[in-house]
């Protein structure tokens, strides 16, 4: 591949632009750690940290410039179909848009969110000290990055995967697309799948084995509950992930036929293996924002959860059911009436499990003293929405119905009205309403309202308008229709939605800088006045979260202690064990970010140098004696007295 | 991390241990995982050779006996490594260990030579869909087998270097997880791919 | 002192893998309808994978066993879901 070809991408204006701008903005970042001496501060604390608290924050972070990565990606598709036969984008263009959206939306958006989230608060909610493997949480976050940044920079070098996010074979395999794009697909999703994984059995061993004593698995904060489910999900599922990528690069880059024309070769199990992964992945975003809304609702409406146990059992039933529905992503590919019955009974069995679960929201408000704090009302509106996305789903479960909407606006409506309420609201909702634990302050209630009146408005008027689109037939991914469709005027409404929904994310983004500013700063750590674990320690939370690890004997444990005047979190000091920093993963994950690179790209020598450096690193690992270190009594003493404010 | 705990074998006697070897557990049942969806793609593709040799044309029992023999030992021997461990022999350990390794190899050395034999048969990764999956399950199986020297090799350097405490045996059990796990997974391919291939 | 390193548990257990080996094997070496030795395999291998699980690999030995045994259950089951379902829905009833 010549330099020109290898830079093509860059001769459209638009790319060239966001190319610019992503240099621009490193400059920045580089000048001015460099101008404010932050370099070792931010080495020591933040890129080597195996705290699991930073950990979260980063991947918030990441997640966060992912969420405005794949927005601008949307109000491009949506301002390119505003009007017929527009020329905003050309097809390859906007194949590569549409693409990208899906895959940075979903794996690089709501997956390391839910997941930063999940680093923050689960350890805090069962009152351990950090997660079971410190340093593997590390590498699971810098693999992540890794694997964002690959895909961010293939559309820059090389060229973006444009065969959309799920890359159907024959469209993705080197005869229909040879450019490099879609071994960039299987490269970025390779790294942060591994990542992914890894972060699965860090979870399940902490949630299982590290719990404050006394703390039974049916006393678990919900949130803690559906981390735990959703943990076992990734770890079961992300499995599959990584067989089908390695087989995409080995059809892709090696010539084997698994999913070719000829010799034996079978598409359809591409897509096969893909739904075997990518359902469950539905769930593994969608489980989580269930828990967050259960802590919310429950903490704002002042009652405890109403059907504890039957929240619980429906999520285990939807882990396994999860992994039975998967061929309902593809009832039009010529399979028998037999199997395609079989899948839509399933599929329509989940409904089940879900409205236990929106009936016991429902139930926790009734009677509750209901507090409209932003959380809440991200809360509040999930349920509606979510609703109608659950309900256009029955729909689309019925197999011979999908004949009629398969492929069309309909589902791309559904599954927003599904991914955006479910997931996207319930990552707001645990945003704003863990923020002030990280950082000892609240973000503004009233910009937090705004954004999210204009988010919840601007979703439905973008998304309710598909909905008809698709019963009209207007088919998805298609980058432009002729004005004698009719399809004009809901596209516009459409469009006008979306920029309401910028609009709140603009001000979501206003509202961390307003509240770094102006907010006031918490006094006790529990400004909610709510139920679990995490609220008893100080904010921002110390390295140890708890200087003592409280007893718990119920749940909501602190909420009770609270109100009959307990301190659990008193109680002798003793000094503390905990893990040391290491920029060993950060380093390896860069290592193997070049080793996809230039794997991406057939570089061979490269290859093998950077894949036994990998093994080094590893060889490394083994034979490290890391100890960890202790923080005495006295300095626990200290830091005590300056998070409760002594003089 | 210190709670010690002394009435435990030395490799479950701290907390991180116990941590470690509960979460490698819980890997093989991702590993599981890895292997069904290979087997998966082996069992759909199985007959769609296109011009290629079918399973029934290459597959030769005495080779494969060999490997299931090499490594259903090595299994065995592994377990007396980890058994005279818990009762502080460390010298018959690590015999035991190079054992296993050595028969890993072995092991190894026959699967090569058996792709060899496809290969000049005309029975390449690129055939044929079904050849495809199944050097793809074989190969992934070998890989993993290979990297298990290159960690047992680690871990014995370690024990001999460093003598049996909390640490070295808590390697060194983890690492006899892997390989019977290994063992496993071949019983299934010996099964699921040569028998069944052979019956045709 | 060579007897205390060969433990009754694990001799059994190797003598009981070689034997399962040579039982799957009759199905290659008698004449036998496909359905019978399909049985046969299965049962023998799931029978090997038990032996190595819990004379070898000692899964029951701690405190966790049930959290152990649920997750390898757990991959099994959702892995034949994979295999059959996959099965069913590229092959057999398409």
């Amino acid at each position: 591949m010549s330099m020109e070809e290898l830079f093509e991408p860059m001769k459209e204006p638009m790319i060239m632009g966001a190319a610019v701008s992503i240099v621009v903005g490193a400059i920045t970042i580089v000048a001015g750690l460099t101008y404010f001496k932050k370099w070792g501060y931010f080495y020591k604390n933040w890129l080597t940290t195996v705290d699991h608290k930073k950990i979260g924050v980063m991947y918030i972070i990441v997640a966060l410039v992912m969420l405005f990565r794949g927005g601008i990606d949307a109000l491009l598709m949506r301002a390119q179909t505003a009007v017929p036969e527009n020329n905003l984008l050309n097809a390859q263009h906007y194949n590569e848009i549409f693409t990208t959206h899906g895959l940075v939306m979903i794996l690089f958006m709501a997956m390391p969110f839910i997941i930063g989230l999940m680093n923050v608060v689960v350890p805090l909610q069962i009152g351990a000290r950090d997660v079971a493997f410190p340093r593997l949480n590390a590498l699971s976050f810098w693999l992540f990055a890794a694997g964002a940044g690959l895909l961010n920079v293939s559309f820059i070098i090389g060229g973006s995967p444009d065969a959309g996010w799920t890359a159907y074979f024959p469209l993705a395999g080197i005869e229909f697309s040879p450019n490099v794009g879609n071994n960039y697909y299987a490269w970025a999703l390779q790294l942060s799948g591994l990542g992914t994984l890894m972060t699965g059995i860090n979870f399940i061993t902490t949630i299982m084995k590290m719990r404050a004593p006394g703390l039974k698995l049916m006393k678990m904060p919900m949130f803690t509950w559906s981390a735990l489910i959703t943990n076992v999900i990734i770890t079961f599922a992300f499995p599959v992930l990584t067989v089908a990528l390695a087989l995409m690069t080995l059809d892709r880059q090696f010539g084997t036929k698994f999913f070719a024309m000829s010799d034996g070769g079978m598409d359809m199990l591409w897509a096969n293996l893909f739904w075997v992964w990518g359902h469950p992945e539905v769930y593994i975003v969608i489980l989580p924002a269930f828990g967050i809304f259960s802590e919310v609702i429950s903490t704002f409406s002042r009652k405890n959860l109403f059907g504890y146990k039957s929240m619980v059992m429906s999520m285990i039933v939807i882990s396994l059911l999860s992994f039975m529905v998967w061929a309902h992503h593809f009832y039009t590919m010529g399979h028998g009436v037999m199997v395609n019955s079989i899948f839509s009974v399933s599929t329509m069995l989940i409904a089940v499990p879900t409205g236990v679960k929106i009936f016991n929201w429902l139930l926790t408000m009734r009677h509750g003293k209901i507090q409209f704090t932003t959380p809440m009302l991200y809360a509040l509106a999930f349920i509606p929405i979510f609703t109608i996305g659950g309900v256009t789903g029955v729909m689309l479960a019925m197999a011979s119905a999908d004949y009629q909407y398969h492929n069309t606006m309909f589902l791309v409506a559904h599954f927003h009205y599904v991914l955006i309420p479910g997931t996207v609201f319930g990552v707001l909702a645990g945003y704003h309403f863990w923020w002030p634990k990280i950082f000892g302050f609240r973000l503004n209630e009233k910009l937090g309202k705004a954004a999210f009146w204009c988010i919840a408005i601007g979703f439905n008027v973008a998304f309710f308008p598909l909905f008809i689109l698709g019963l009209d037939g207007y088919a998805r991914r298609m980058f432009t229709y002729s004005a004698s469709t009719g399809y004009g005027t809901l596209n516009m409404i459409s469009f006008l939605g979306a920029l309401g929904m910028a609009v709140g994310f603009a001000l979501i983004c206003y509202n961390i800088y307003y509240s770094f500013r102006h907010s006031p700063r918490d006094e006790n750590g529990d400004p909610w006045d709510a139920r679990s674990l995490e609220w008893a320690t100080h904010s921002p939370v110390p390295e140890y979260n708890f200087a003592v690890v409280p007893e718990v004997n119920q749940l909501d444990e602190y909420w009770y202690a609270k109100k009959e005047g307990r301190d659990i979190t008193a109680g002798e000091y003793e000094r503390i064990h905990m893990p040391n920093n290491s920029g060993a993963p950060m380093w390896m994950a860069g290592v193997l970010f070049l080793f996809s690179f230039f794997f991406v790209f057939s570089v061979w020598t490269a290859v093998i140098v950077f894949g036994i450096a990998t093994l080094g690193f590893m060889a490394f690992r083994s034979f490290e004696k890391d100890h960890g270190h202790y923080i005495e009594v006295a300095e626990i003493e200290a830091t005590e007295r300056q998070l409760r404010g002594d003089k | 991390m210190s709670k010690e705990n002394t009435s435990l074998p030395l490799e479950y006697r701290t907390e991180e241990n116990r941590l470690k070897v509960f979460g490698f557990w819980i890997f093989l049942g991702a590993e599981i995982m890895l292997f069904a969806t290979l087997f998966t793609v082996y069992f759909v593709l199985t007959d769609r050779t296109g011009s290629g040799p079918a399973g029934i044309d290459i597959f030769e029992m005495p080779p494969v006996l060999l490997e299931t023999f090499l490594l259903l030992t090595s299994s065995f021997l592994i377990g007396l490594g980890v058994h005279a461990m818990r009762i502080g022999r460390v010298k018959a350990m690590i015999v035991f260990y190079i054992l296993t390794l050595l028969l890993g190899a072995g092991f190894l050395a026959v699967e090569i030579m058996e792709f060899v034999t496809y290969v000049n048969e005309g029975a390449t990764i690129t055939t044929s869909a079904f050849l495809s999956s199944l050097m793809t399950l074989l190969g992934t199986h070998g890989a993993h087998v290979t990297f298990g020297l290159l960690w047992g090799i680690a871990i014995i350097v370690q024990v001999v270097k460093r003598g049996l405490n909390a640490q070295t045996a808590n390697k060194a059990f983890i690492f006899s997880l892997y390989w019977h796990f290994l063992d496993v997974v071949w019983i299934f391919i010996f099964s699921f791919v040569y028998l069944k291939g052979v019956l045709g | 002192m060579m007897k205390e390193l060969f433990p009754k548990e694990h001799v059994v257990g190797f003598v009981g893998s070689l034997i399962l080996t040579l039982a799957a094997l009759s199905v290659i070496t008698f004449d036998m309808s496909k359905g019978i030795a399909m049985t046969i395999l299965s049962v023998t291998a799931l029978a090997q994978a038990v032996v190595q699980l819990v004379l070898f690999m000692h899964i029951g030995e701690t405190e966790d066993k049930k959290t152990l045994y649920t997750s390898v259950i757990y991959a099994v089951v959702v892995g034949l879901v994979t295999v059959f379902g996959s099965l069913l829905t590229m092959i057999w009833g398409y």
